[in-house]
This record gives C-alpha cells, structure tokens and sequence, in this order.
C-alpha cells in the first residue's frame, strides 16, 4: 500500500434548502439512493485497489448533504465501512453543509462517522445567503442559532467564508471580529469567490477589483497574525502559508496543488464524475463519465479526453504562461483550473488571481520571516540566561 | 546528494553497502543475472522500468530511469508498485523536457525520486521545476559549454539565495557544504562519478567514466588486487578503484591549471574529464560564487553561537531568509 490519499467530493443529493444569489449549482431533485450506493462503494474500492491506495476521504457536500437526513448517513457509513474493511481499505469521512437543518438528531453521526466535526459556510456581511422565505438576516439568525446549538453539543465546527463586494467594503478588521469574536470560532478559511455557471459569463456582482481583494487579504492577514496566530486561531489559507514559511509542513488547499487531477474527483448523486464539486455541478463539457453506467472508475479516469486537461494543464502552464519566473511557484503552480475556466473559458491557462496570490504569498513570506526571526530571539535569550546560570553556578561553587 | 537514494537504514531491498564495493551499474538486461554487489539498473522503457519495480532483486539499490520522461503512461507503475525502490530520472535535455517533470509528481509521493540533468544551456528551467516540486536534483556539469557557467552561477544564486527552495540540488549542496566545513568529499564523488564507488561498466568489463571507456579494469571486488593497486605507483591506465587519485596526479605532472587551482581539493580534476586542456575559467568564478555564500554564512554563523553549523548548514538557502 502506497501513501497516497484519493479524495471524493460526493454529492447525496442536489437539492438545497437554500436559495443563496451566487450559487451555481442546478438544484434538481435528485438523491443518492441508498440502492445505488453499494456499487458507488464498489466502484470507488475498485479504483484505490488498482491505485494500491489505501484511504479514501469521502467530503459529503451538496445541494445541502443534510437533506438526506442522519439514519441516511448511518447507515451510507456502516455499509461502506463494512465494504472497505473487506478489501482492506479505509474510508474518512467529513460533512460540509450549511447547518440549517441541523438538529440534535445529528449528534450521533457526527460524533461518529465524521469524528466530531462539520464544515459550514457563512460570509460577512451575509447578503447573499437567503432562506427560501426571508432574507439573508433570517438566514444569520437561523444559522448562528444552528452554530451555537452544535457548538453546544460539542461539535468543532469550521467556516468557510467567501468574499463578496460587502465584504471588502467593511474592512479585513470587522470581517475578522465578525467570525473570530463575535461568533468565537477558531476555525475558519476565506476563499476567493468565482462566478460558476457557464464560462465566461462572469456575473459583475462577484467579480472582485483585484486591487481590492489584494489590499483586504493582505490586511486580514496581518491582522490574524496579530490576534489569532498566537491565540490558536486558524485562519485558512494564511495557516497553511505560515506552516510552509516556517518550514512545518503544510496541507496548502487544492487551489494551490501541483496537479489536482490524481488527488480528487466529485461525484453526484447521479453518478456524473468530474474534478471538483464545482465541475460536476456546473460544467457538463468537462464531466469525466458516469459511475453508474462505466463499470471502470480507474478506467474512466484513463480514458477521459475532458479530465485529460486537468492532467495536462501544469505542463501547458509552465510552457505557456510566465509562472516559470514567479518565485512562488512551488506553492501555486498555476492556481485553479475551475476559477480559470469559469473566466477565461480556458482551463489551459494561469489563475485569474494570479496578482492577489502573489500579494498574500508575499505577505506570508513576511510574516513567515518575522516569527523565524522572534524563536531565533528567543532561543539566543534562553541560551544567554542559561550561560548566565551555568556562569552563576560555577562561581557559586567554585 | 541532500537527499541519497543509497540509504542502509532505509530498509530498502539490497545487500549492505560495504565501504571498497562499489555500485555497478548495468543495464536492465544485464542486471537481472547480477548478484554478487550493491547495483544499479539502468531502464530505458515502460516494461523494464515496470518489471524491475514489479521484482526488486537483492542488490539492487535505486533504478536510473532514461529517455522516460516525454512518455506520460510510463509512470503509473511507479505509482501504483507496493515497492519502495527509488528513482534516478535522468534528463537528456533538461531544456526542452522541463515541463515533463509534471509527471513525476504522483510518484514522488509514493517513493524517493531524484532528477538527474546535465547542465546544458536551458537547463534553468528544469531546475527551477524540479525544485519546485521539491525532487532533489543531481546536476551534472561535465565539463560545460562557455555559456554555461554563467547560467550555472545564475543557478546557484537562486539555489542558494532564494528562500522558496527548499530541496537539496548538487553539486551546490555539498560544495557549499565543503567549503563551510561539513564534507570533504570530491566533486567526483558528490556527483556519484567516482568509478571506485560508482561503477559504470561496459560488456567488455571495463568501465566508463561519464560515458567515455576507460582501460578496462582488475577484478575490482577482489581486495587483495586492490589492495596492490593502492600501493602501487600511479599506473599509466586508469583503474577504477584509484581513478580520480590517478587522473587528478597525471595532471598535475602535466602542469596542468590545477596544480595553482585554489579549488583543486574538491575538484580533483573533475572538470578536466575527459579533456585535460578544458579552459577552466568559467568553473573557477562558479566556485568562487559558491565560496562567497560560504563566507556570507560563516559570518552569520559566528553571530549566531546559539545555533550549532550542522544545524544552519540542515537548511542552506536560510541565509537569504534571515
């Protein structure tokens, strides 16, 4: 067995409980039955049996994965738990859902089946996020009534934060005390927002002002540093930067990957297979197959002139674009193909946020320095007042 | 290198590396019936590449991997094989190849991997790519091109100045690592081309040195002709178990440049392989570029009495970050 991990963004449902202005997803009725899921369990050990791989890491996501409801889960958990155990293979399993429905009655799959802990998403200011009747205040108030209950029963919970126009114009200081003091959470990541939908067609209440998102990054950045790092809060991706700066190993997101073609797939209810959740649920020029009616997952992979391009696109990047002289290539190497395509309509070419990455990578870097800097201080202190000692001690006992 | 393929600890498949044996290395075909020494196979196609990942003789130490790179279906063996043997992928024009090394992630997550490349002009960009997948790189000068040593003094600086890079590329690595007093090995051996520790033998039973045939050698596994051998006044051919001591002394007899090198300890005559009258210019003002990072780090060094030098010198290219 090697050490590689596959992931598998899986969709149970399209459906959502939401009807948030920037979501992309088209929100038919279809669920993963429980029928199916003993072949979509056998497809994906098939594939890690081939790869010789032996963890899969199942990111549950949706639609709104709790539409499904927990027995569901339960039970989707014991049956691929009981599959992979006979081939000797191991699934991890984690839940990202918008936590509206959220209910006591979770409790038990959570603290379970995705090891205590949930992702959500919440933005600030929410203006976006709306319940089907009420705005997007009924929807804070809902949600952050949802966090506190979870929170309550022991549930770690991490956010995910995208921005939007609203949120530069509060500033990176109000964003930041937003999510880290008045809701107290020591987890949470900001991503860069990108249109969805058909390619190209970028809709102007998404698109940032790269200067703007540049400068706010960069601001919220050295303000963690300055309130969170030291204090335990995580604050994605920054944390990851400041593990690479400081030479600790860093789990960088997928955005930042060498090639994200080998690492992960997503999956919907209907079987399609894509890179990510946000291909199979937006770009049907891209999908890669569909599990359900292709009885060879590995195959698929192989085969699929749509995936080939994800394969390709590193190789492309460094011969085409000008990321060979960018001196942080090593943790970028080209950025996201998805937000590439959904603005340029080409998924062979460099990241639209080329010039923001840059900034944030730069400012970790600096702050990277800093910290290197200060345990250099503080071990030349230590030694010093341990010299000093040992100089004590000796003339004490000389 | 920084980071070596031949590794005892490892737990790797192979018989123990006993100090006067060298590596042989020998081509696929020939080294399947090989078994009295530590070896290395040389592959140069998918099936032998797959084969010898498939079974892993005892002996065999990591595989030279040649003329692979372009072929995008020749890695998912070395992806998908349970076994641990490394990988030496060797470029043959690291120029026009550089992109391919894209293909190599999947695997170097799975098994040790170097990239070996010779320093010829554009080598640059290979460099850069590998370091920025973090494979370990062996660059291989020979004796380079009057355009070269400028590109390679263009290498070293971003080796060892950039703080991005964090993987180990020789032969900076250990020259910088020499020249601040932690090594004392020869740029024959950094580079694995000493023949008396890394044999490349041909059918006849002699050996090459960085593909030129030498006189063909004694029974080098045999320590009582080694021994002889040692004792011996410089014989007129070059054997492999006293190659570099023999070549680096008919230079100087010759009056060579290096007999008035200040590099002449490291170098041994490296870089006047396989031609004595190599205009040795350009290979000085590398050295010299090493050796001013070298004083650079020995004064920050001796500001820094807290932090032993086998620490600082663990991640060299720290300097550019403090």
């Amino acid at each position: 067995m090697n050490g590689r991990v596959f992931s598998v963004i899986l969709l149970p449902t399209s459906e959502c409980n939401v009807a948030c202005d920037y979501c992309f997803e088209h929100k038919e009725p279809h669920r993963l039955s429980s029928a199916l899921l003993p072949l979509l369990t056998r497809r994906l050990l098939d594939h890690l049996e081939h790869e010789n791989i032996e963890v899969c890491e199942i990111y549950w996501q949706g639609g709104e994965a709790m539409i499904m409801g927990p027995e569901w889960f339960v039970d989707a958990g014991n049956l691929m738990g009981r599959a992979a155990a006979e081939r000797g293979r191991k699934f991890v399993h984690f839940l990202q859902t918008n936590l509206i429905s959220y209910s006591p009655s979770w409790n038990r799959v959570i603290h379970g089946m995705f090891n205590g802990s949930v992702g959500t998403s919440m933005d600030y200011p929410n203006v976006h996020r709306k319940l089907f009747k009420g705005g997007p205040e009924a929807y804070t108030k809902v949600w952050t009534k949802r966090l506190y209950e979870a929170r309550a029963a022991g549930i770690k919970i991490g956010v995910i934060a995208v921005l939007h126009q609203a949120s530069l114009e509060a500033g990176a200081e109000r964003f930041y005390r937003y999510f880290a003091e008045d809701l107290g959470l020591d987890d949470f990541q900001v991503n860069t927002p990108f249109a969805g939908g058909p390619a190209k067609n970028v809709d102007g209440g998404f698109q940032l002002d790269s200067g703007e998102l540049a400068r706010f990054l960069g601001e919220l950045f050295d303000i963690w540093i300055q309130k969170g790092y030291s204090t335990g809060v995580s604050l994605g991706p920054f944390d990851a930067l400041i593990d690479h700066f400081v030479g600790r190993p860093a789990r960088l997101p997928c955005i930042w990957k060498e090639n994200c073609s080998n690492q992960f797939i997503s999956v919907d209810a209907r079987g399609t297979v894509a890179q990510c959740d946000c291909w199979v649920t937006s770009y049907p020029e891209y999908f890669f197959g569909n599990m359900f009616r292709e009885p060879d997952l590995t195959r698929m992979l192989k085969t699929s002139r749509a995936r080939q391009d994800f394969v390709d696109r590193p190789k492309h990047l460094m011969e085409h674009e000008d990321c060979l002289a960018c001196r942080y290539l090593s943790i970028c190497h080209g950025g996201c193909p998805v937000r590439t395509y959904s603005a340029k309509g080409t998924l062979l070419a460099k990241d639209p946020y080329c010039e923001v990455y840059k900034v944030v990578f730069a400012r970790a870097e600096a702050h990277g320095q800093q910290i290197l800097r200060q345990r250099s201080a503080a071990a030349g202190k230590a030694h010093a007042a341990e010299l000093n000692d040992r100089k004590v001690s000796f003339s004490v006992t000389g | 290198m920084g980071k070596p393929l031949v590794n005892e600890g490892s737990g790797r498949v192979g018989v123990p590396l006993e100090p006067d044996w060298p590596i042989v290395f020998l081509p696929s075909g020939s080294a399947s019936s090989h078994r009295a020494s530590p070896f290395v196979a040389i592959v140069r196609s998918p099936a032998e590449l797959s084969r010898w990942l498939s079974e892993p003789s005892p002996g065999l130490q990591w595989l030279q991997v040649e003329g692979l790179l372009q072929d995008p279906d020749a890695w998912a063996p070395a992806t998908h094989s349970t076994s641990t043997v490394p990988l030496d992928v060797v470029m043959a024009n690291p120029a026009s190849e550089f992109s391919d090394l894209y293909r190599l992630v999947d695997t170097f997550a799975v098994r040790d991997v170097r990239v070996s490349m010779p320093a010829s002009p554009g080598f640059l960009k290979a460099l850069k790519v590998a370091v920025a997948l973090r494979l370990p790189v062996r660059l291989l000068p020979g004796q380079p091109s009057s355009e070269v040593p400028i590109e390679l003094i263009e290498a070293i600086n971003f080796y060892l100045r950039d703080p991005m890079v964090e993987t180990p590329v020789e032969f900076f690595h250990s020259v910088l690592a020499s020249m601040c007093g932690a090594g004392d090995g020869s740029l024959w051996m950094i580079l694995e081309e000493d023949p008396a520790l890394f044999l490349h033998r041909e059918v006849d039973g002699g050996f090459n040195v960085r593909g030129v045939s030498s006189s063909p050698s004694p029974s080098i596994l045999d320590p009582t002709v080694l021994a002889g051998l040692a004792s011996e006044a410089a014989p007129k051919n070059l054997f492999s178990a006293t190659f570099v001591d023999t070549w680096f002394k008919r230079l100087l007899g010759q009056d060579a440049e290096c007999a008035t090198c200040p590099w002449q300890q490291i170098c041994q005559g490296y870089f006047k392989w396989p031609d004595p009258a190599y205009d040795c210019e350009g290979v000085k003002q590398l050295f010299s570029a090493i050796e001013l990072v070298a004083n650079e780090m020995g004064s920050e060094l001796a500001g820094r009495d807290h932090i032993g030098p086998e620490n600082e010198l663990g991640k060299l290219g720290s300097i550019a970050t403090s």
